[in-house]
């Protein structure tokens, strides 16, 4: 039988950037470090399925 | 959570979210788990370019009253506009690409009648727009107007007389006014500072004026020595490149405020040696023109990025996957330090632009402070 691999989110742009000559990256969450992205992205990914599968 | 669409890319696909407002890179097993169609994107090499921008900055007029001292489009009162119906068309064209996000600015937009129409007219097409401006006459009619834009920053590069310094005329107080405006009407609102030599020691007085407003963010924008502003010497000494990101941090913390930082700043960031994990996760990186973002100019080309001459003239959709070639290409072909450098691959060697104002649009950006020790160490030739 084969395993299916869960499908991950590989990155996360929030809100809009609004400036039109570059862009804004918000650096608020490089405080938190890889761990605290890590979470962010297996929530996502959870709520992102849920959402489809309403 | 809401979805409002998916757009599949070589590595899987982009999702969108309407709530939060968000853009999430998925791989494809997570884009089939969604319901998303099989894309033959899947069978290229993921590493390509992607199939279109996520964001497209339209400057849509060198046109300005202002006469910003630094002004990077050298707008004047009279300067060249977008007219509605080539605006239009480029929407239309952008969103059959699958664009997210087009950013407004110029130039003064709030000066162009036609702004507005435009910015419905991407609502209409499914383009989230988001606009720059000065602030300079804005009514509360025109304020809540500005309801159909996503973001809105007002440009507010120092507080009170630092203002003046910073631009050339003193429009704090209409800036302000702009700000509480359009705070009264949404919670989308922002500031946009340029960070020069000069402006550097004002920043945290703008960081209390975010907070003060409870404006959703404050975005710090590099000095570039374009337009008008190369006649100007405001590029941030090396002490204040280094300082730049720890300021940054220091704001986030005691004020509380969200900050970003323009993708020109990526190497004063990453010379901090932040978690790369983090960085490539939230999206922190440096040059992504040609790539994630491409620019409209007011006369109907097209550039990598807004600080650079256009290229493409014409259909971007048709241009696009062999366009920008000297974006795309520097990681690939860089030159040291850059080569050597393990933020190499998220910082992309800086800003083009910057570059390219100081001579050779494929070196090393100068203002990097990793740049600077090798060109120290360097030993001199041999006569």
């Amino acid at each position: 039988m084969r395993l299916l691999r869960r499908g991950r989110v590989l990155s996360a742009t929030f809100g809009c950037n609004p400036n039109s000559s570059s862009l804004g990256v918000d650096v608020s969450f490089l405080l938190f470090g890889s761990l605290f992205a890590s979470a962010v992205a297996v929530v996502l990914g959870t709520l992102l399925r849920r959402d489809a599968a309403k | 959570m809401r979805i409002a669409r998916a757009r599949a890319e070589r590595f899987g696909g982009i999702v969108e979210l309407r709530k939060p407002r968000a853009l999430l890179q998925v791989d494809k097993a997570l884009m089939r788990e969604l319901g998303e169609p099989e894309s033959p994107l899947w069978s290229l090499d993921p590493q390509g370019p992607l199939s279109a921008p996520t964001e497209v900055h339209v400057v849509l007029s060198r046109r300005c009253a202002a006469g910003c001292r630094g002004c990077y489009v050298d707008a004047t009162p009279q300067g060249a506009a977008l007219p509605f119906d080539e605006a239009c068309r480029i929407l239309d064209e952008l969103a059959e690409m699958g664009v997210f996000h087009v950013a407004l600015g110029g130039g003064e937009a709030l000066e162009l009648d036609h702004l507005f129409a435009v910015a419905e007219h991407a609502r209409k097409r499914g383009i989230t727009p988001n606009l720059t401006t000065s602030g300079l006459g804005l009514d509360a009619a025109a304020a809540r107007r500005c309801a159909v834009f996503g973001q809105i920053n007002v440009s507010v590069d120092g507080v009170g007389p630092a203002y003046a310094q910073a631009r050339g005329f003193d429009g704090y107080a209409h800036a302000e006014k702009a700000l509480r405006l359009l705070r009264a009407v949404k919670r989308e609102v922002g500031i946009n500072c340029v960070v020069s030599r000069s402006s550097f020691e004002h920043v945290p007085e703008v960081a209390r004026l975010v907070r003060k407003l409870r404006l959703n963010e404050l975005e710090l924008l590099r000095f570039k020595p374009v337009g008008r502003g190369a006649r100007l010497d405001e590029e941030l000494t090396p002490e204040q490149a280094r300082a730049l990101y720890p300021m940054a941090r220091r704001l986030i913390l005691r004020h509380r405020i969200r900050v970003k930082l323009d993708c020109s700043f990526a190497p004063m960031v990453f010379w901090h040696r932040p978690s790369r994990a983090a960085a490539a996760f939230f999206g922190v990186q440096g040059c992504v023109g040609g790539d994630v973002l491409a620019a409209v100019q007011p006369e109907g080309g097209i550039s990598g990025c807004s600080f650079t001459p256009a290229t493409v003239e014409g259909s971007l959709r048709q241009a696009w996957p062999d366009a920008f070639g000297e974006f795309r290409g520097f990681v690939a072909n860089a030159p040291e330090p850059c080569a050597s450098c393990e933020y190499l691959a998220l910082c992309r060697g800086g800003c083009r632009a910057v570059s390219a104002a100081h001579g050779a649009f494929a070196a090393p950006d100068p203002g990097c402070p990793r740049v600077q020790e090798h060109s120290r160490k360097r030993p001199l030739p041999i006569v």
